[in-house]
């Protein structure tokens, strides 16, 4: 058995604890950064994770934007699998332009991973 | 002779000698406020969300539970408290509020009041939780995709997936002593080795925790790591960085040495840590997944109750009367 004391302590602790938590969540929703940080392709042979900020930025890589986006999207999203743009039955389709973008670069300079594994996680 | 001592009982009545259960359950929390404030310190609101979040709705859901049995409150023992707090330390900062209140539900309900409540648990109830919502939402637990908005100023990818993806040459960007002060990515308090060792300690000296265990299961995972990269370092990581990396430190000092699902007896003791310390590595390296402490944890907490048989020899001498 637990004293009363203790009782009043733990709901007191629960209480505040909730109402943290929810103002937390609340307050500070998940917000995508305006430029991506980092982006997880997602595709039947397995996750890819590119670090965009990384070629981008000047210390980095820094490439330019239409190096790779090739078209300004007018929505501002990120997707390049829209009906119009690379989708399933668009030419190329989105894996085909990425694969061709990515490697491509990579041969290109001669750095990068050009192998299949050391990019998609399997 | 000074073991004949042992039998000696005096007659009631007795006196309490003060200790309480709530109070081995506040110091555990202290001793995982360091890793915790560190996690917090890097993801912010987020990380403080998930973990009050997650305390909130381990002790809501133990009040609900008390009321629908007509029981008395029994959160005041702090047992719910600790539950959501390792629970939160488990999950990535970007968790959904629902997995939490999830995820609670499983610890608090399924882990532990439908075996009897505190002290009858078969398994581990934060680990329970989180090997059911790592199997059940995968996009949730990959690092890697979680928290793919941070960029904190150290490599932001999860150790132990490159290394399961990408092999021993990807994880040579991570420094040791990166790891070891948190600078890697990875669940909120699971990351701070300093800090976990730290609270780890404390707790072994305030004789909260069973040494046995805790280091039992840490010279299991560096024993086991060390073999398989004697075997072919360029295939298997070292063992130091099996010990920095995923939820190992964690486990070894708040989720291991769990009371009730561990053994109380010296061998068994040893047996229980080295094993799951063993199972951890095996799955890391050539299991389907990323982080193996959970499973391995589970697996040995099942095998808790036939290792308990292994009983230190009776005190006395056994006269033979043929």
């Amino acid at each position: 058995m637990t004293s009363k004391g203790e009782q009043t302590v733990a709901f007191a602790l629960a209480a505040i604890l909730l109402v943290v938590g929810v103002v937390c969540y609340a307050a500070f929703p998940q917000e995508e950064p305006e430029e991506p940080v980092r982006l997880m392709f997602k595709s039947t042979a397995g996750k890819i994770l590119f670090d965009h900020k990384t070629h981008t930025v000047d210390a980095g890589y820094g490439i330019a934007c239409d190096d790779c986006h090739h078209e300004e999207q007018e929505d501002g999203s990120s997707s390049c699998s829209g009906e119009d743009c690379h989708g399933p039955e668009s030419d190329p389709k989105r894996g085909d332009a990425l694969h061709s973008n990515c490697k491509g670069c990579h041969e290109d300079s001669g750095a990068g991973p050009v192998e299949c594994a050391a990019c998609h996680i399997m | 002779m000074s073991s004949q001592q042992k039998l000696v009982v005096a007659h009631a009545p007795y006196w309490h000698d003060g200790s309480k259960i709530s109070t081995k359950n506040y110091n555990i929390m202290i001793a995982a406020l360091p890793a915790v404030l560190m996690g917090i310190s890097q993801y912010g609101a987020p990380a403080l969300a998930v973990i009050a979040f997650a305390m909130a709705f381990a002790m809501i859901w133990e009040v609900i539970w008390n009321l629908i049995l007509g029981k008395p409150a029994s959160i005041g023992d702090g047992s719910a408290a600790v539950t959501g707090m390792l629970l939160g330390m488990l999950m990535p900062a970007t968790a959904p509020w629902w997995v939490i209140a999830l995820g609670t539900f499983i610890a608090i309900i399924v882990g532990k009041q439908i075996f009897g409540g505190i002290g009858f648990n078969p398994l581990n109830p934060p680990l329970l939780a989180l090997a059911m919502l790592v199997i059940s939402f995968k996009g949730v637990f990959d690092f890697d995709e979680a928290l793919r908005h941070y960029d904190l100023g150290f490599v932001m990818t999860y150790p132990l997936a490159d290394l399961k993806a990408f092999g021993t040459g990807a994880i040579g960007k991570f420094s040791l002593g990166d790891l070891f002060m948190g600078r890697q990515a990875g669940a909120i308090g699971s990351t701070f080795g300093l800090g976990l060792i730290v609270g780890g300690l404390y707790l072994m000296l305030r004789g909260h925790m069973r040494w046995e265990i805790s280091l039992s299961f840490l010279a299991g995972v560096f024993i086991t790591a060390l073999l398989f990269n004697l075997s072919d370092p360029a295939k298997y990581a070292s063992p130091v960085f099996h010990l920095l990396t995923g939820y190992t430190l964690i486990a070894a000092f708040f989720l291991v040495p769990e009371d009730s699902s561990s053994p109380a007896n010296f061998i068994p003791m040893l047996i229980f840590g080295a094993m799951a310390g063993l199972g951890t590595v095996l799955i890391r390296n050539i299991g389907a997944y990323v982080d193996g402490v959970p499973f391995a944890i589970l697996l040995m907490n099942l095998a808790n109750p036939l290792l308990d048989k292994i009983r230190p020899k009776a005190i006395g001498k056994v006269v033979e009367n043929a």
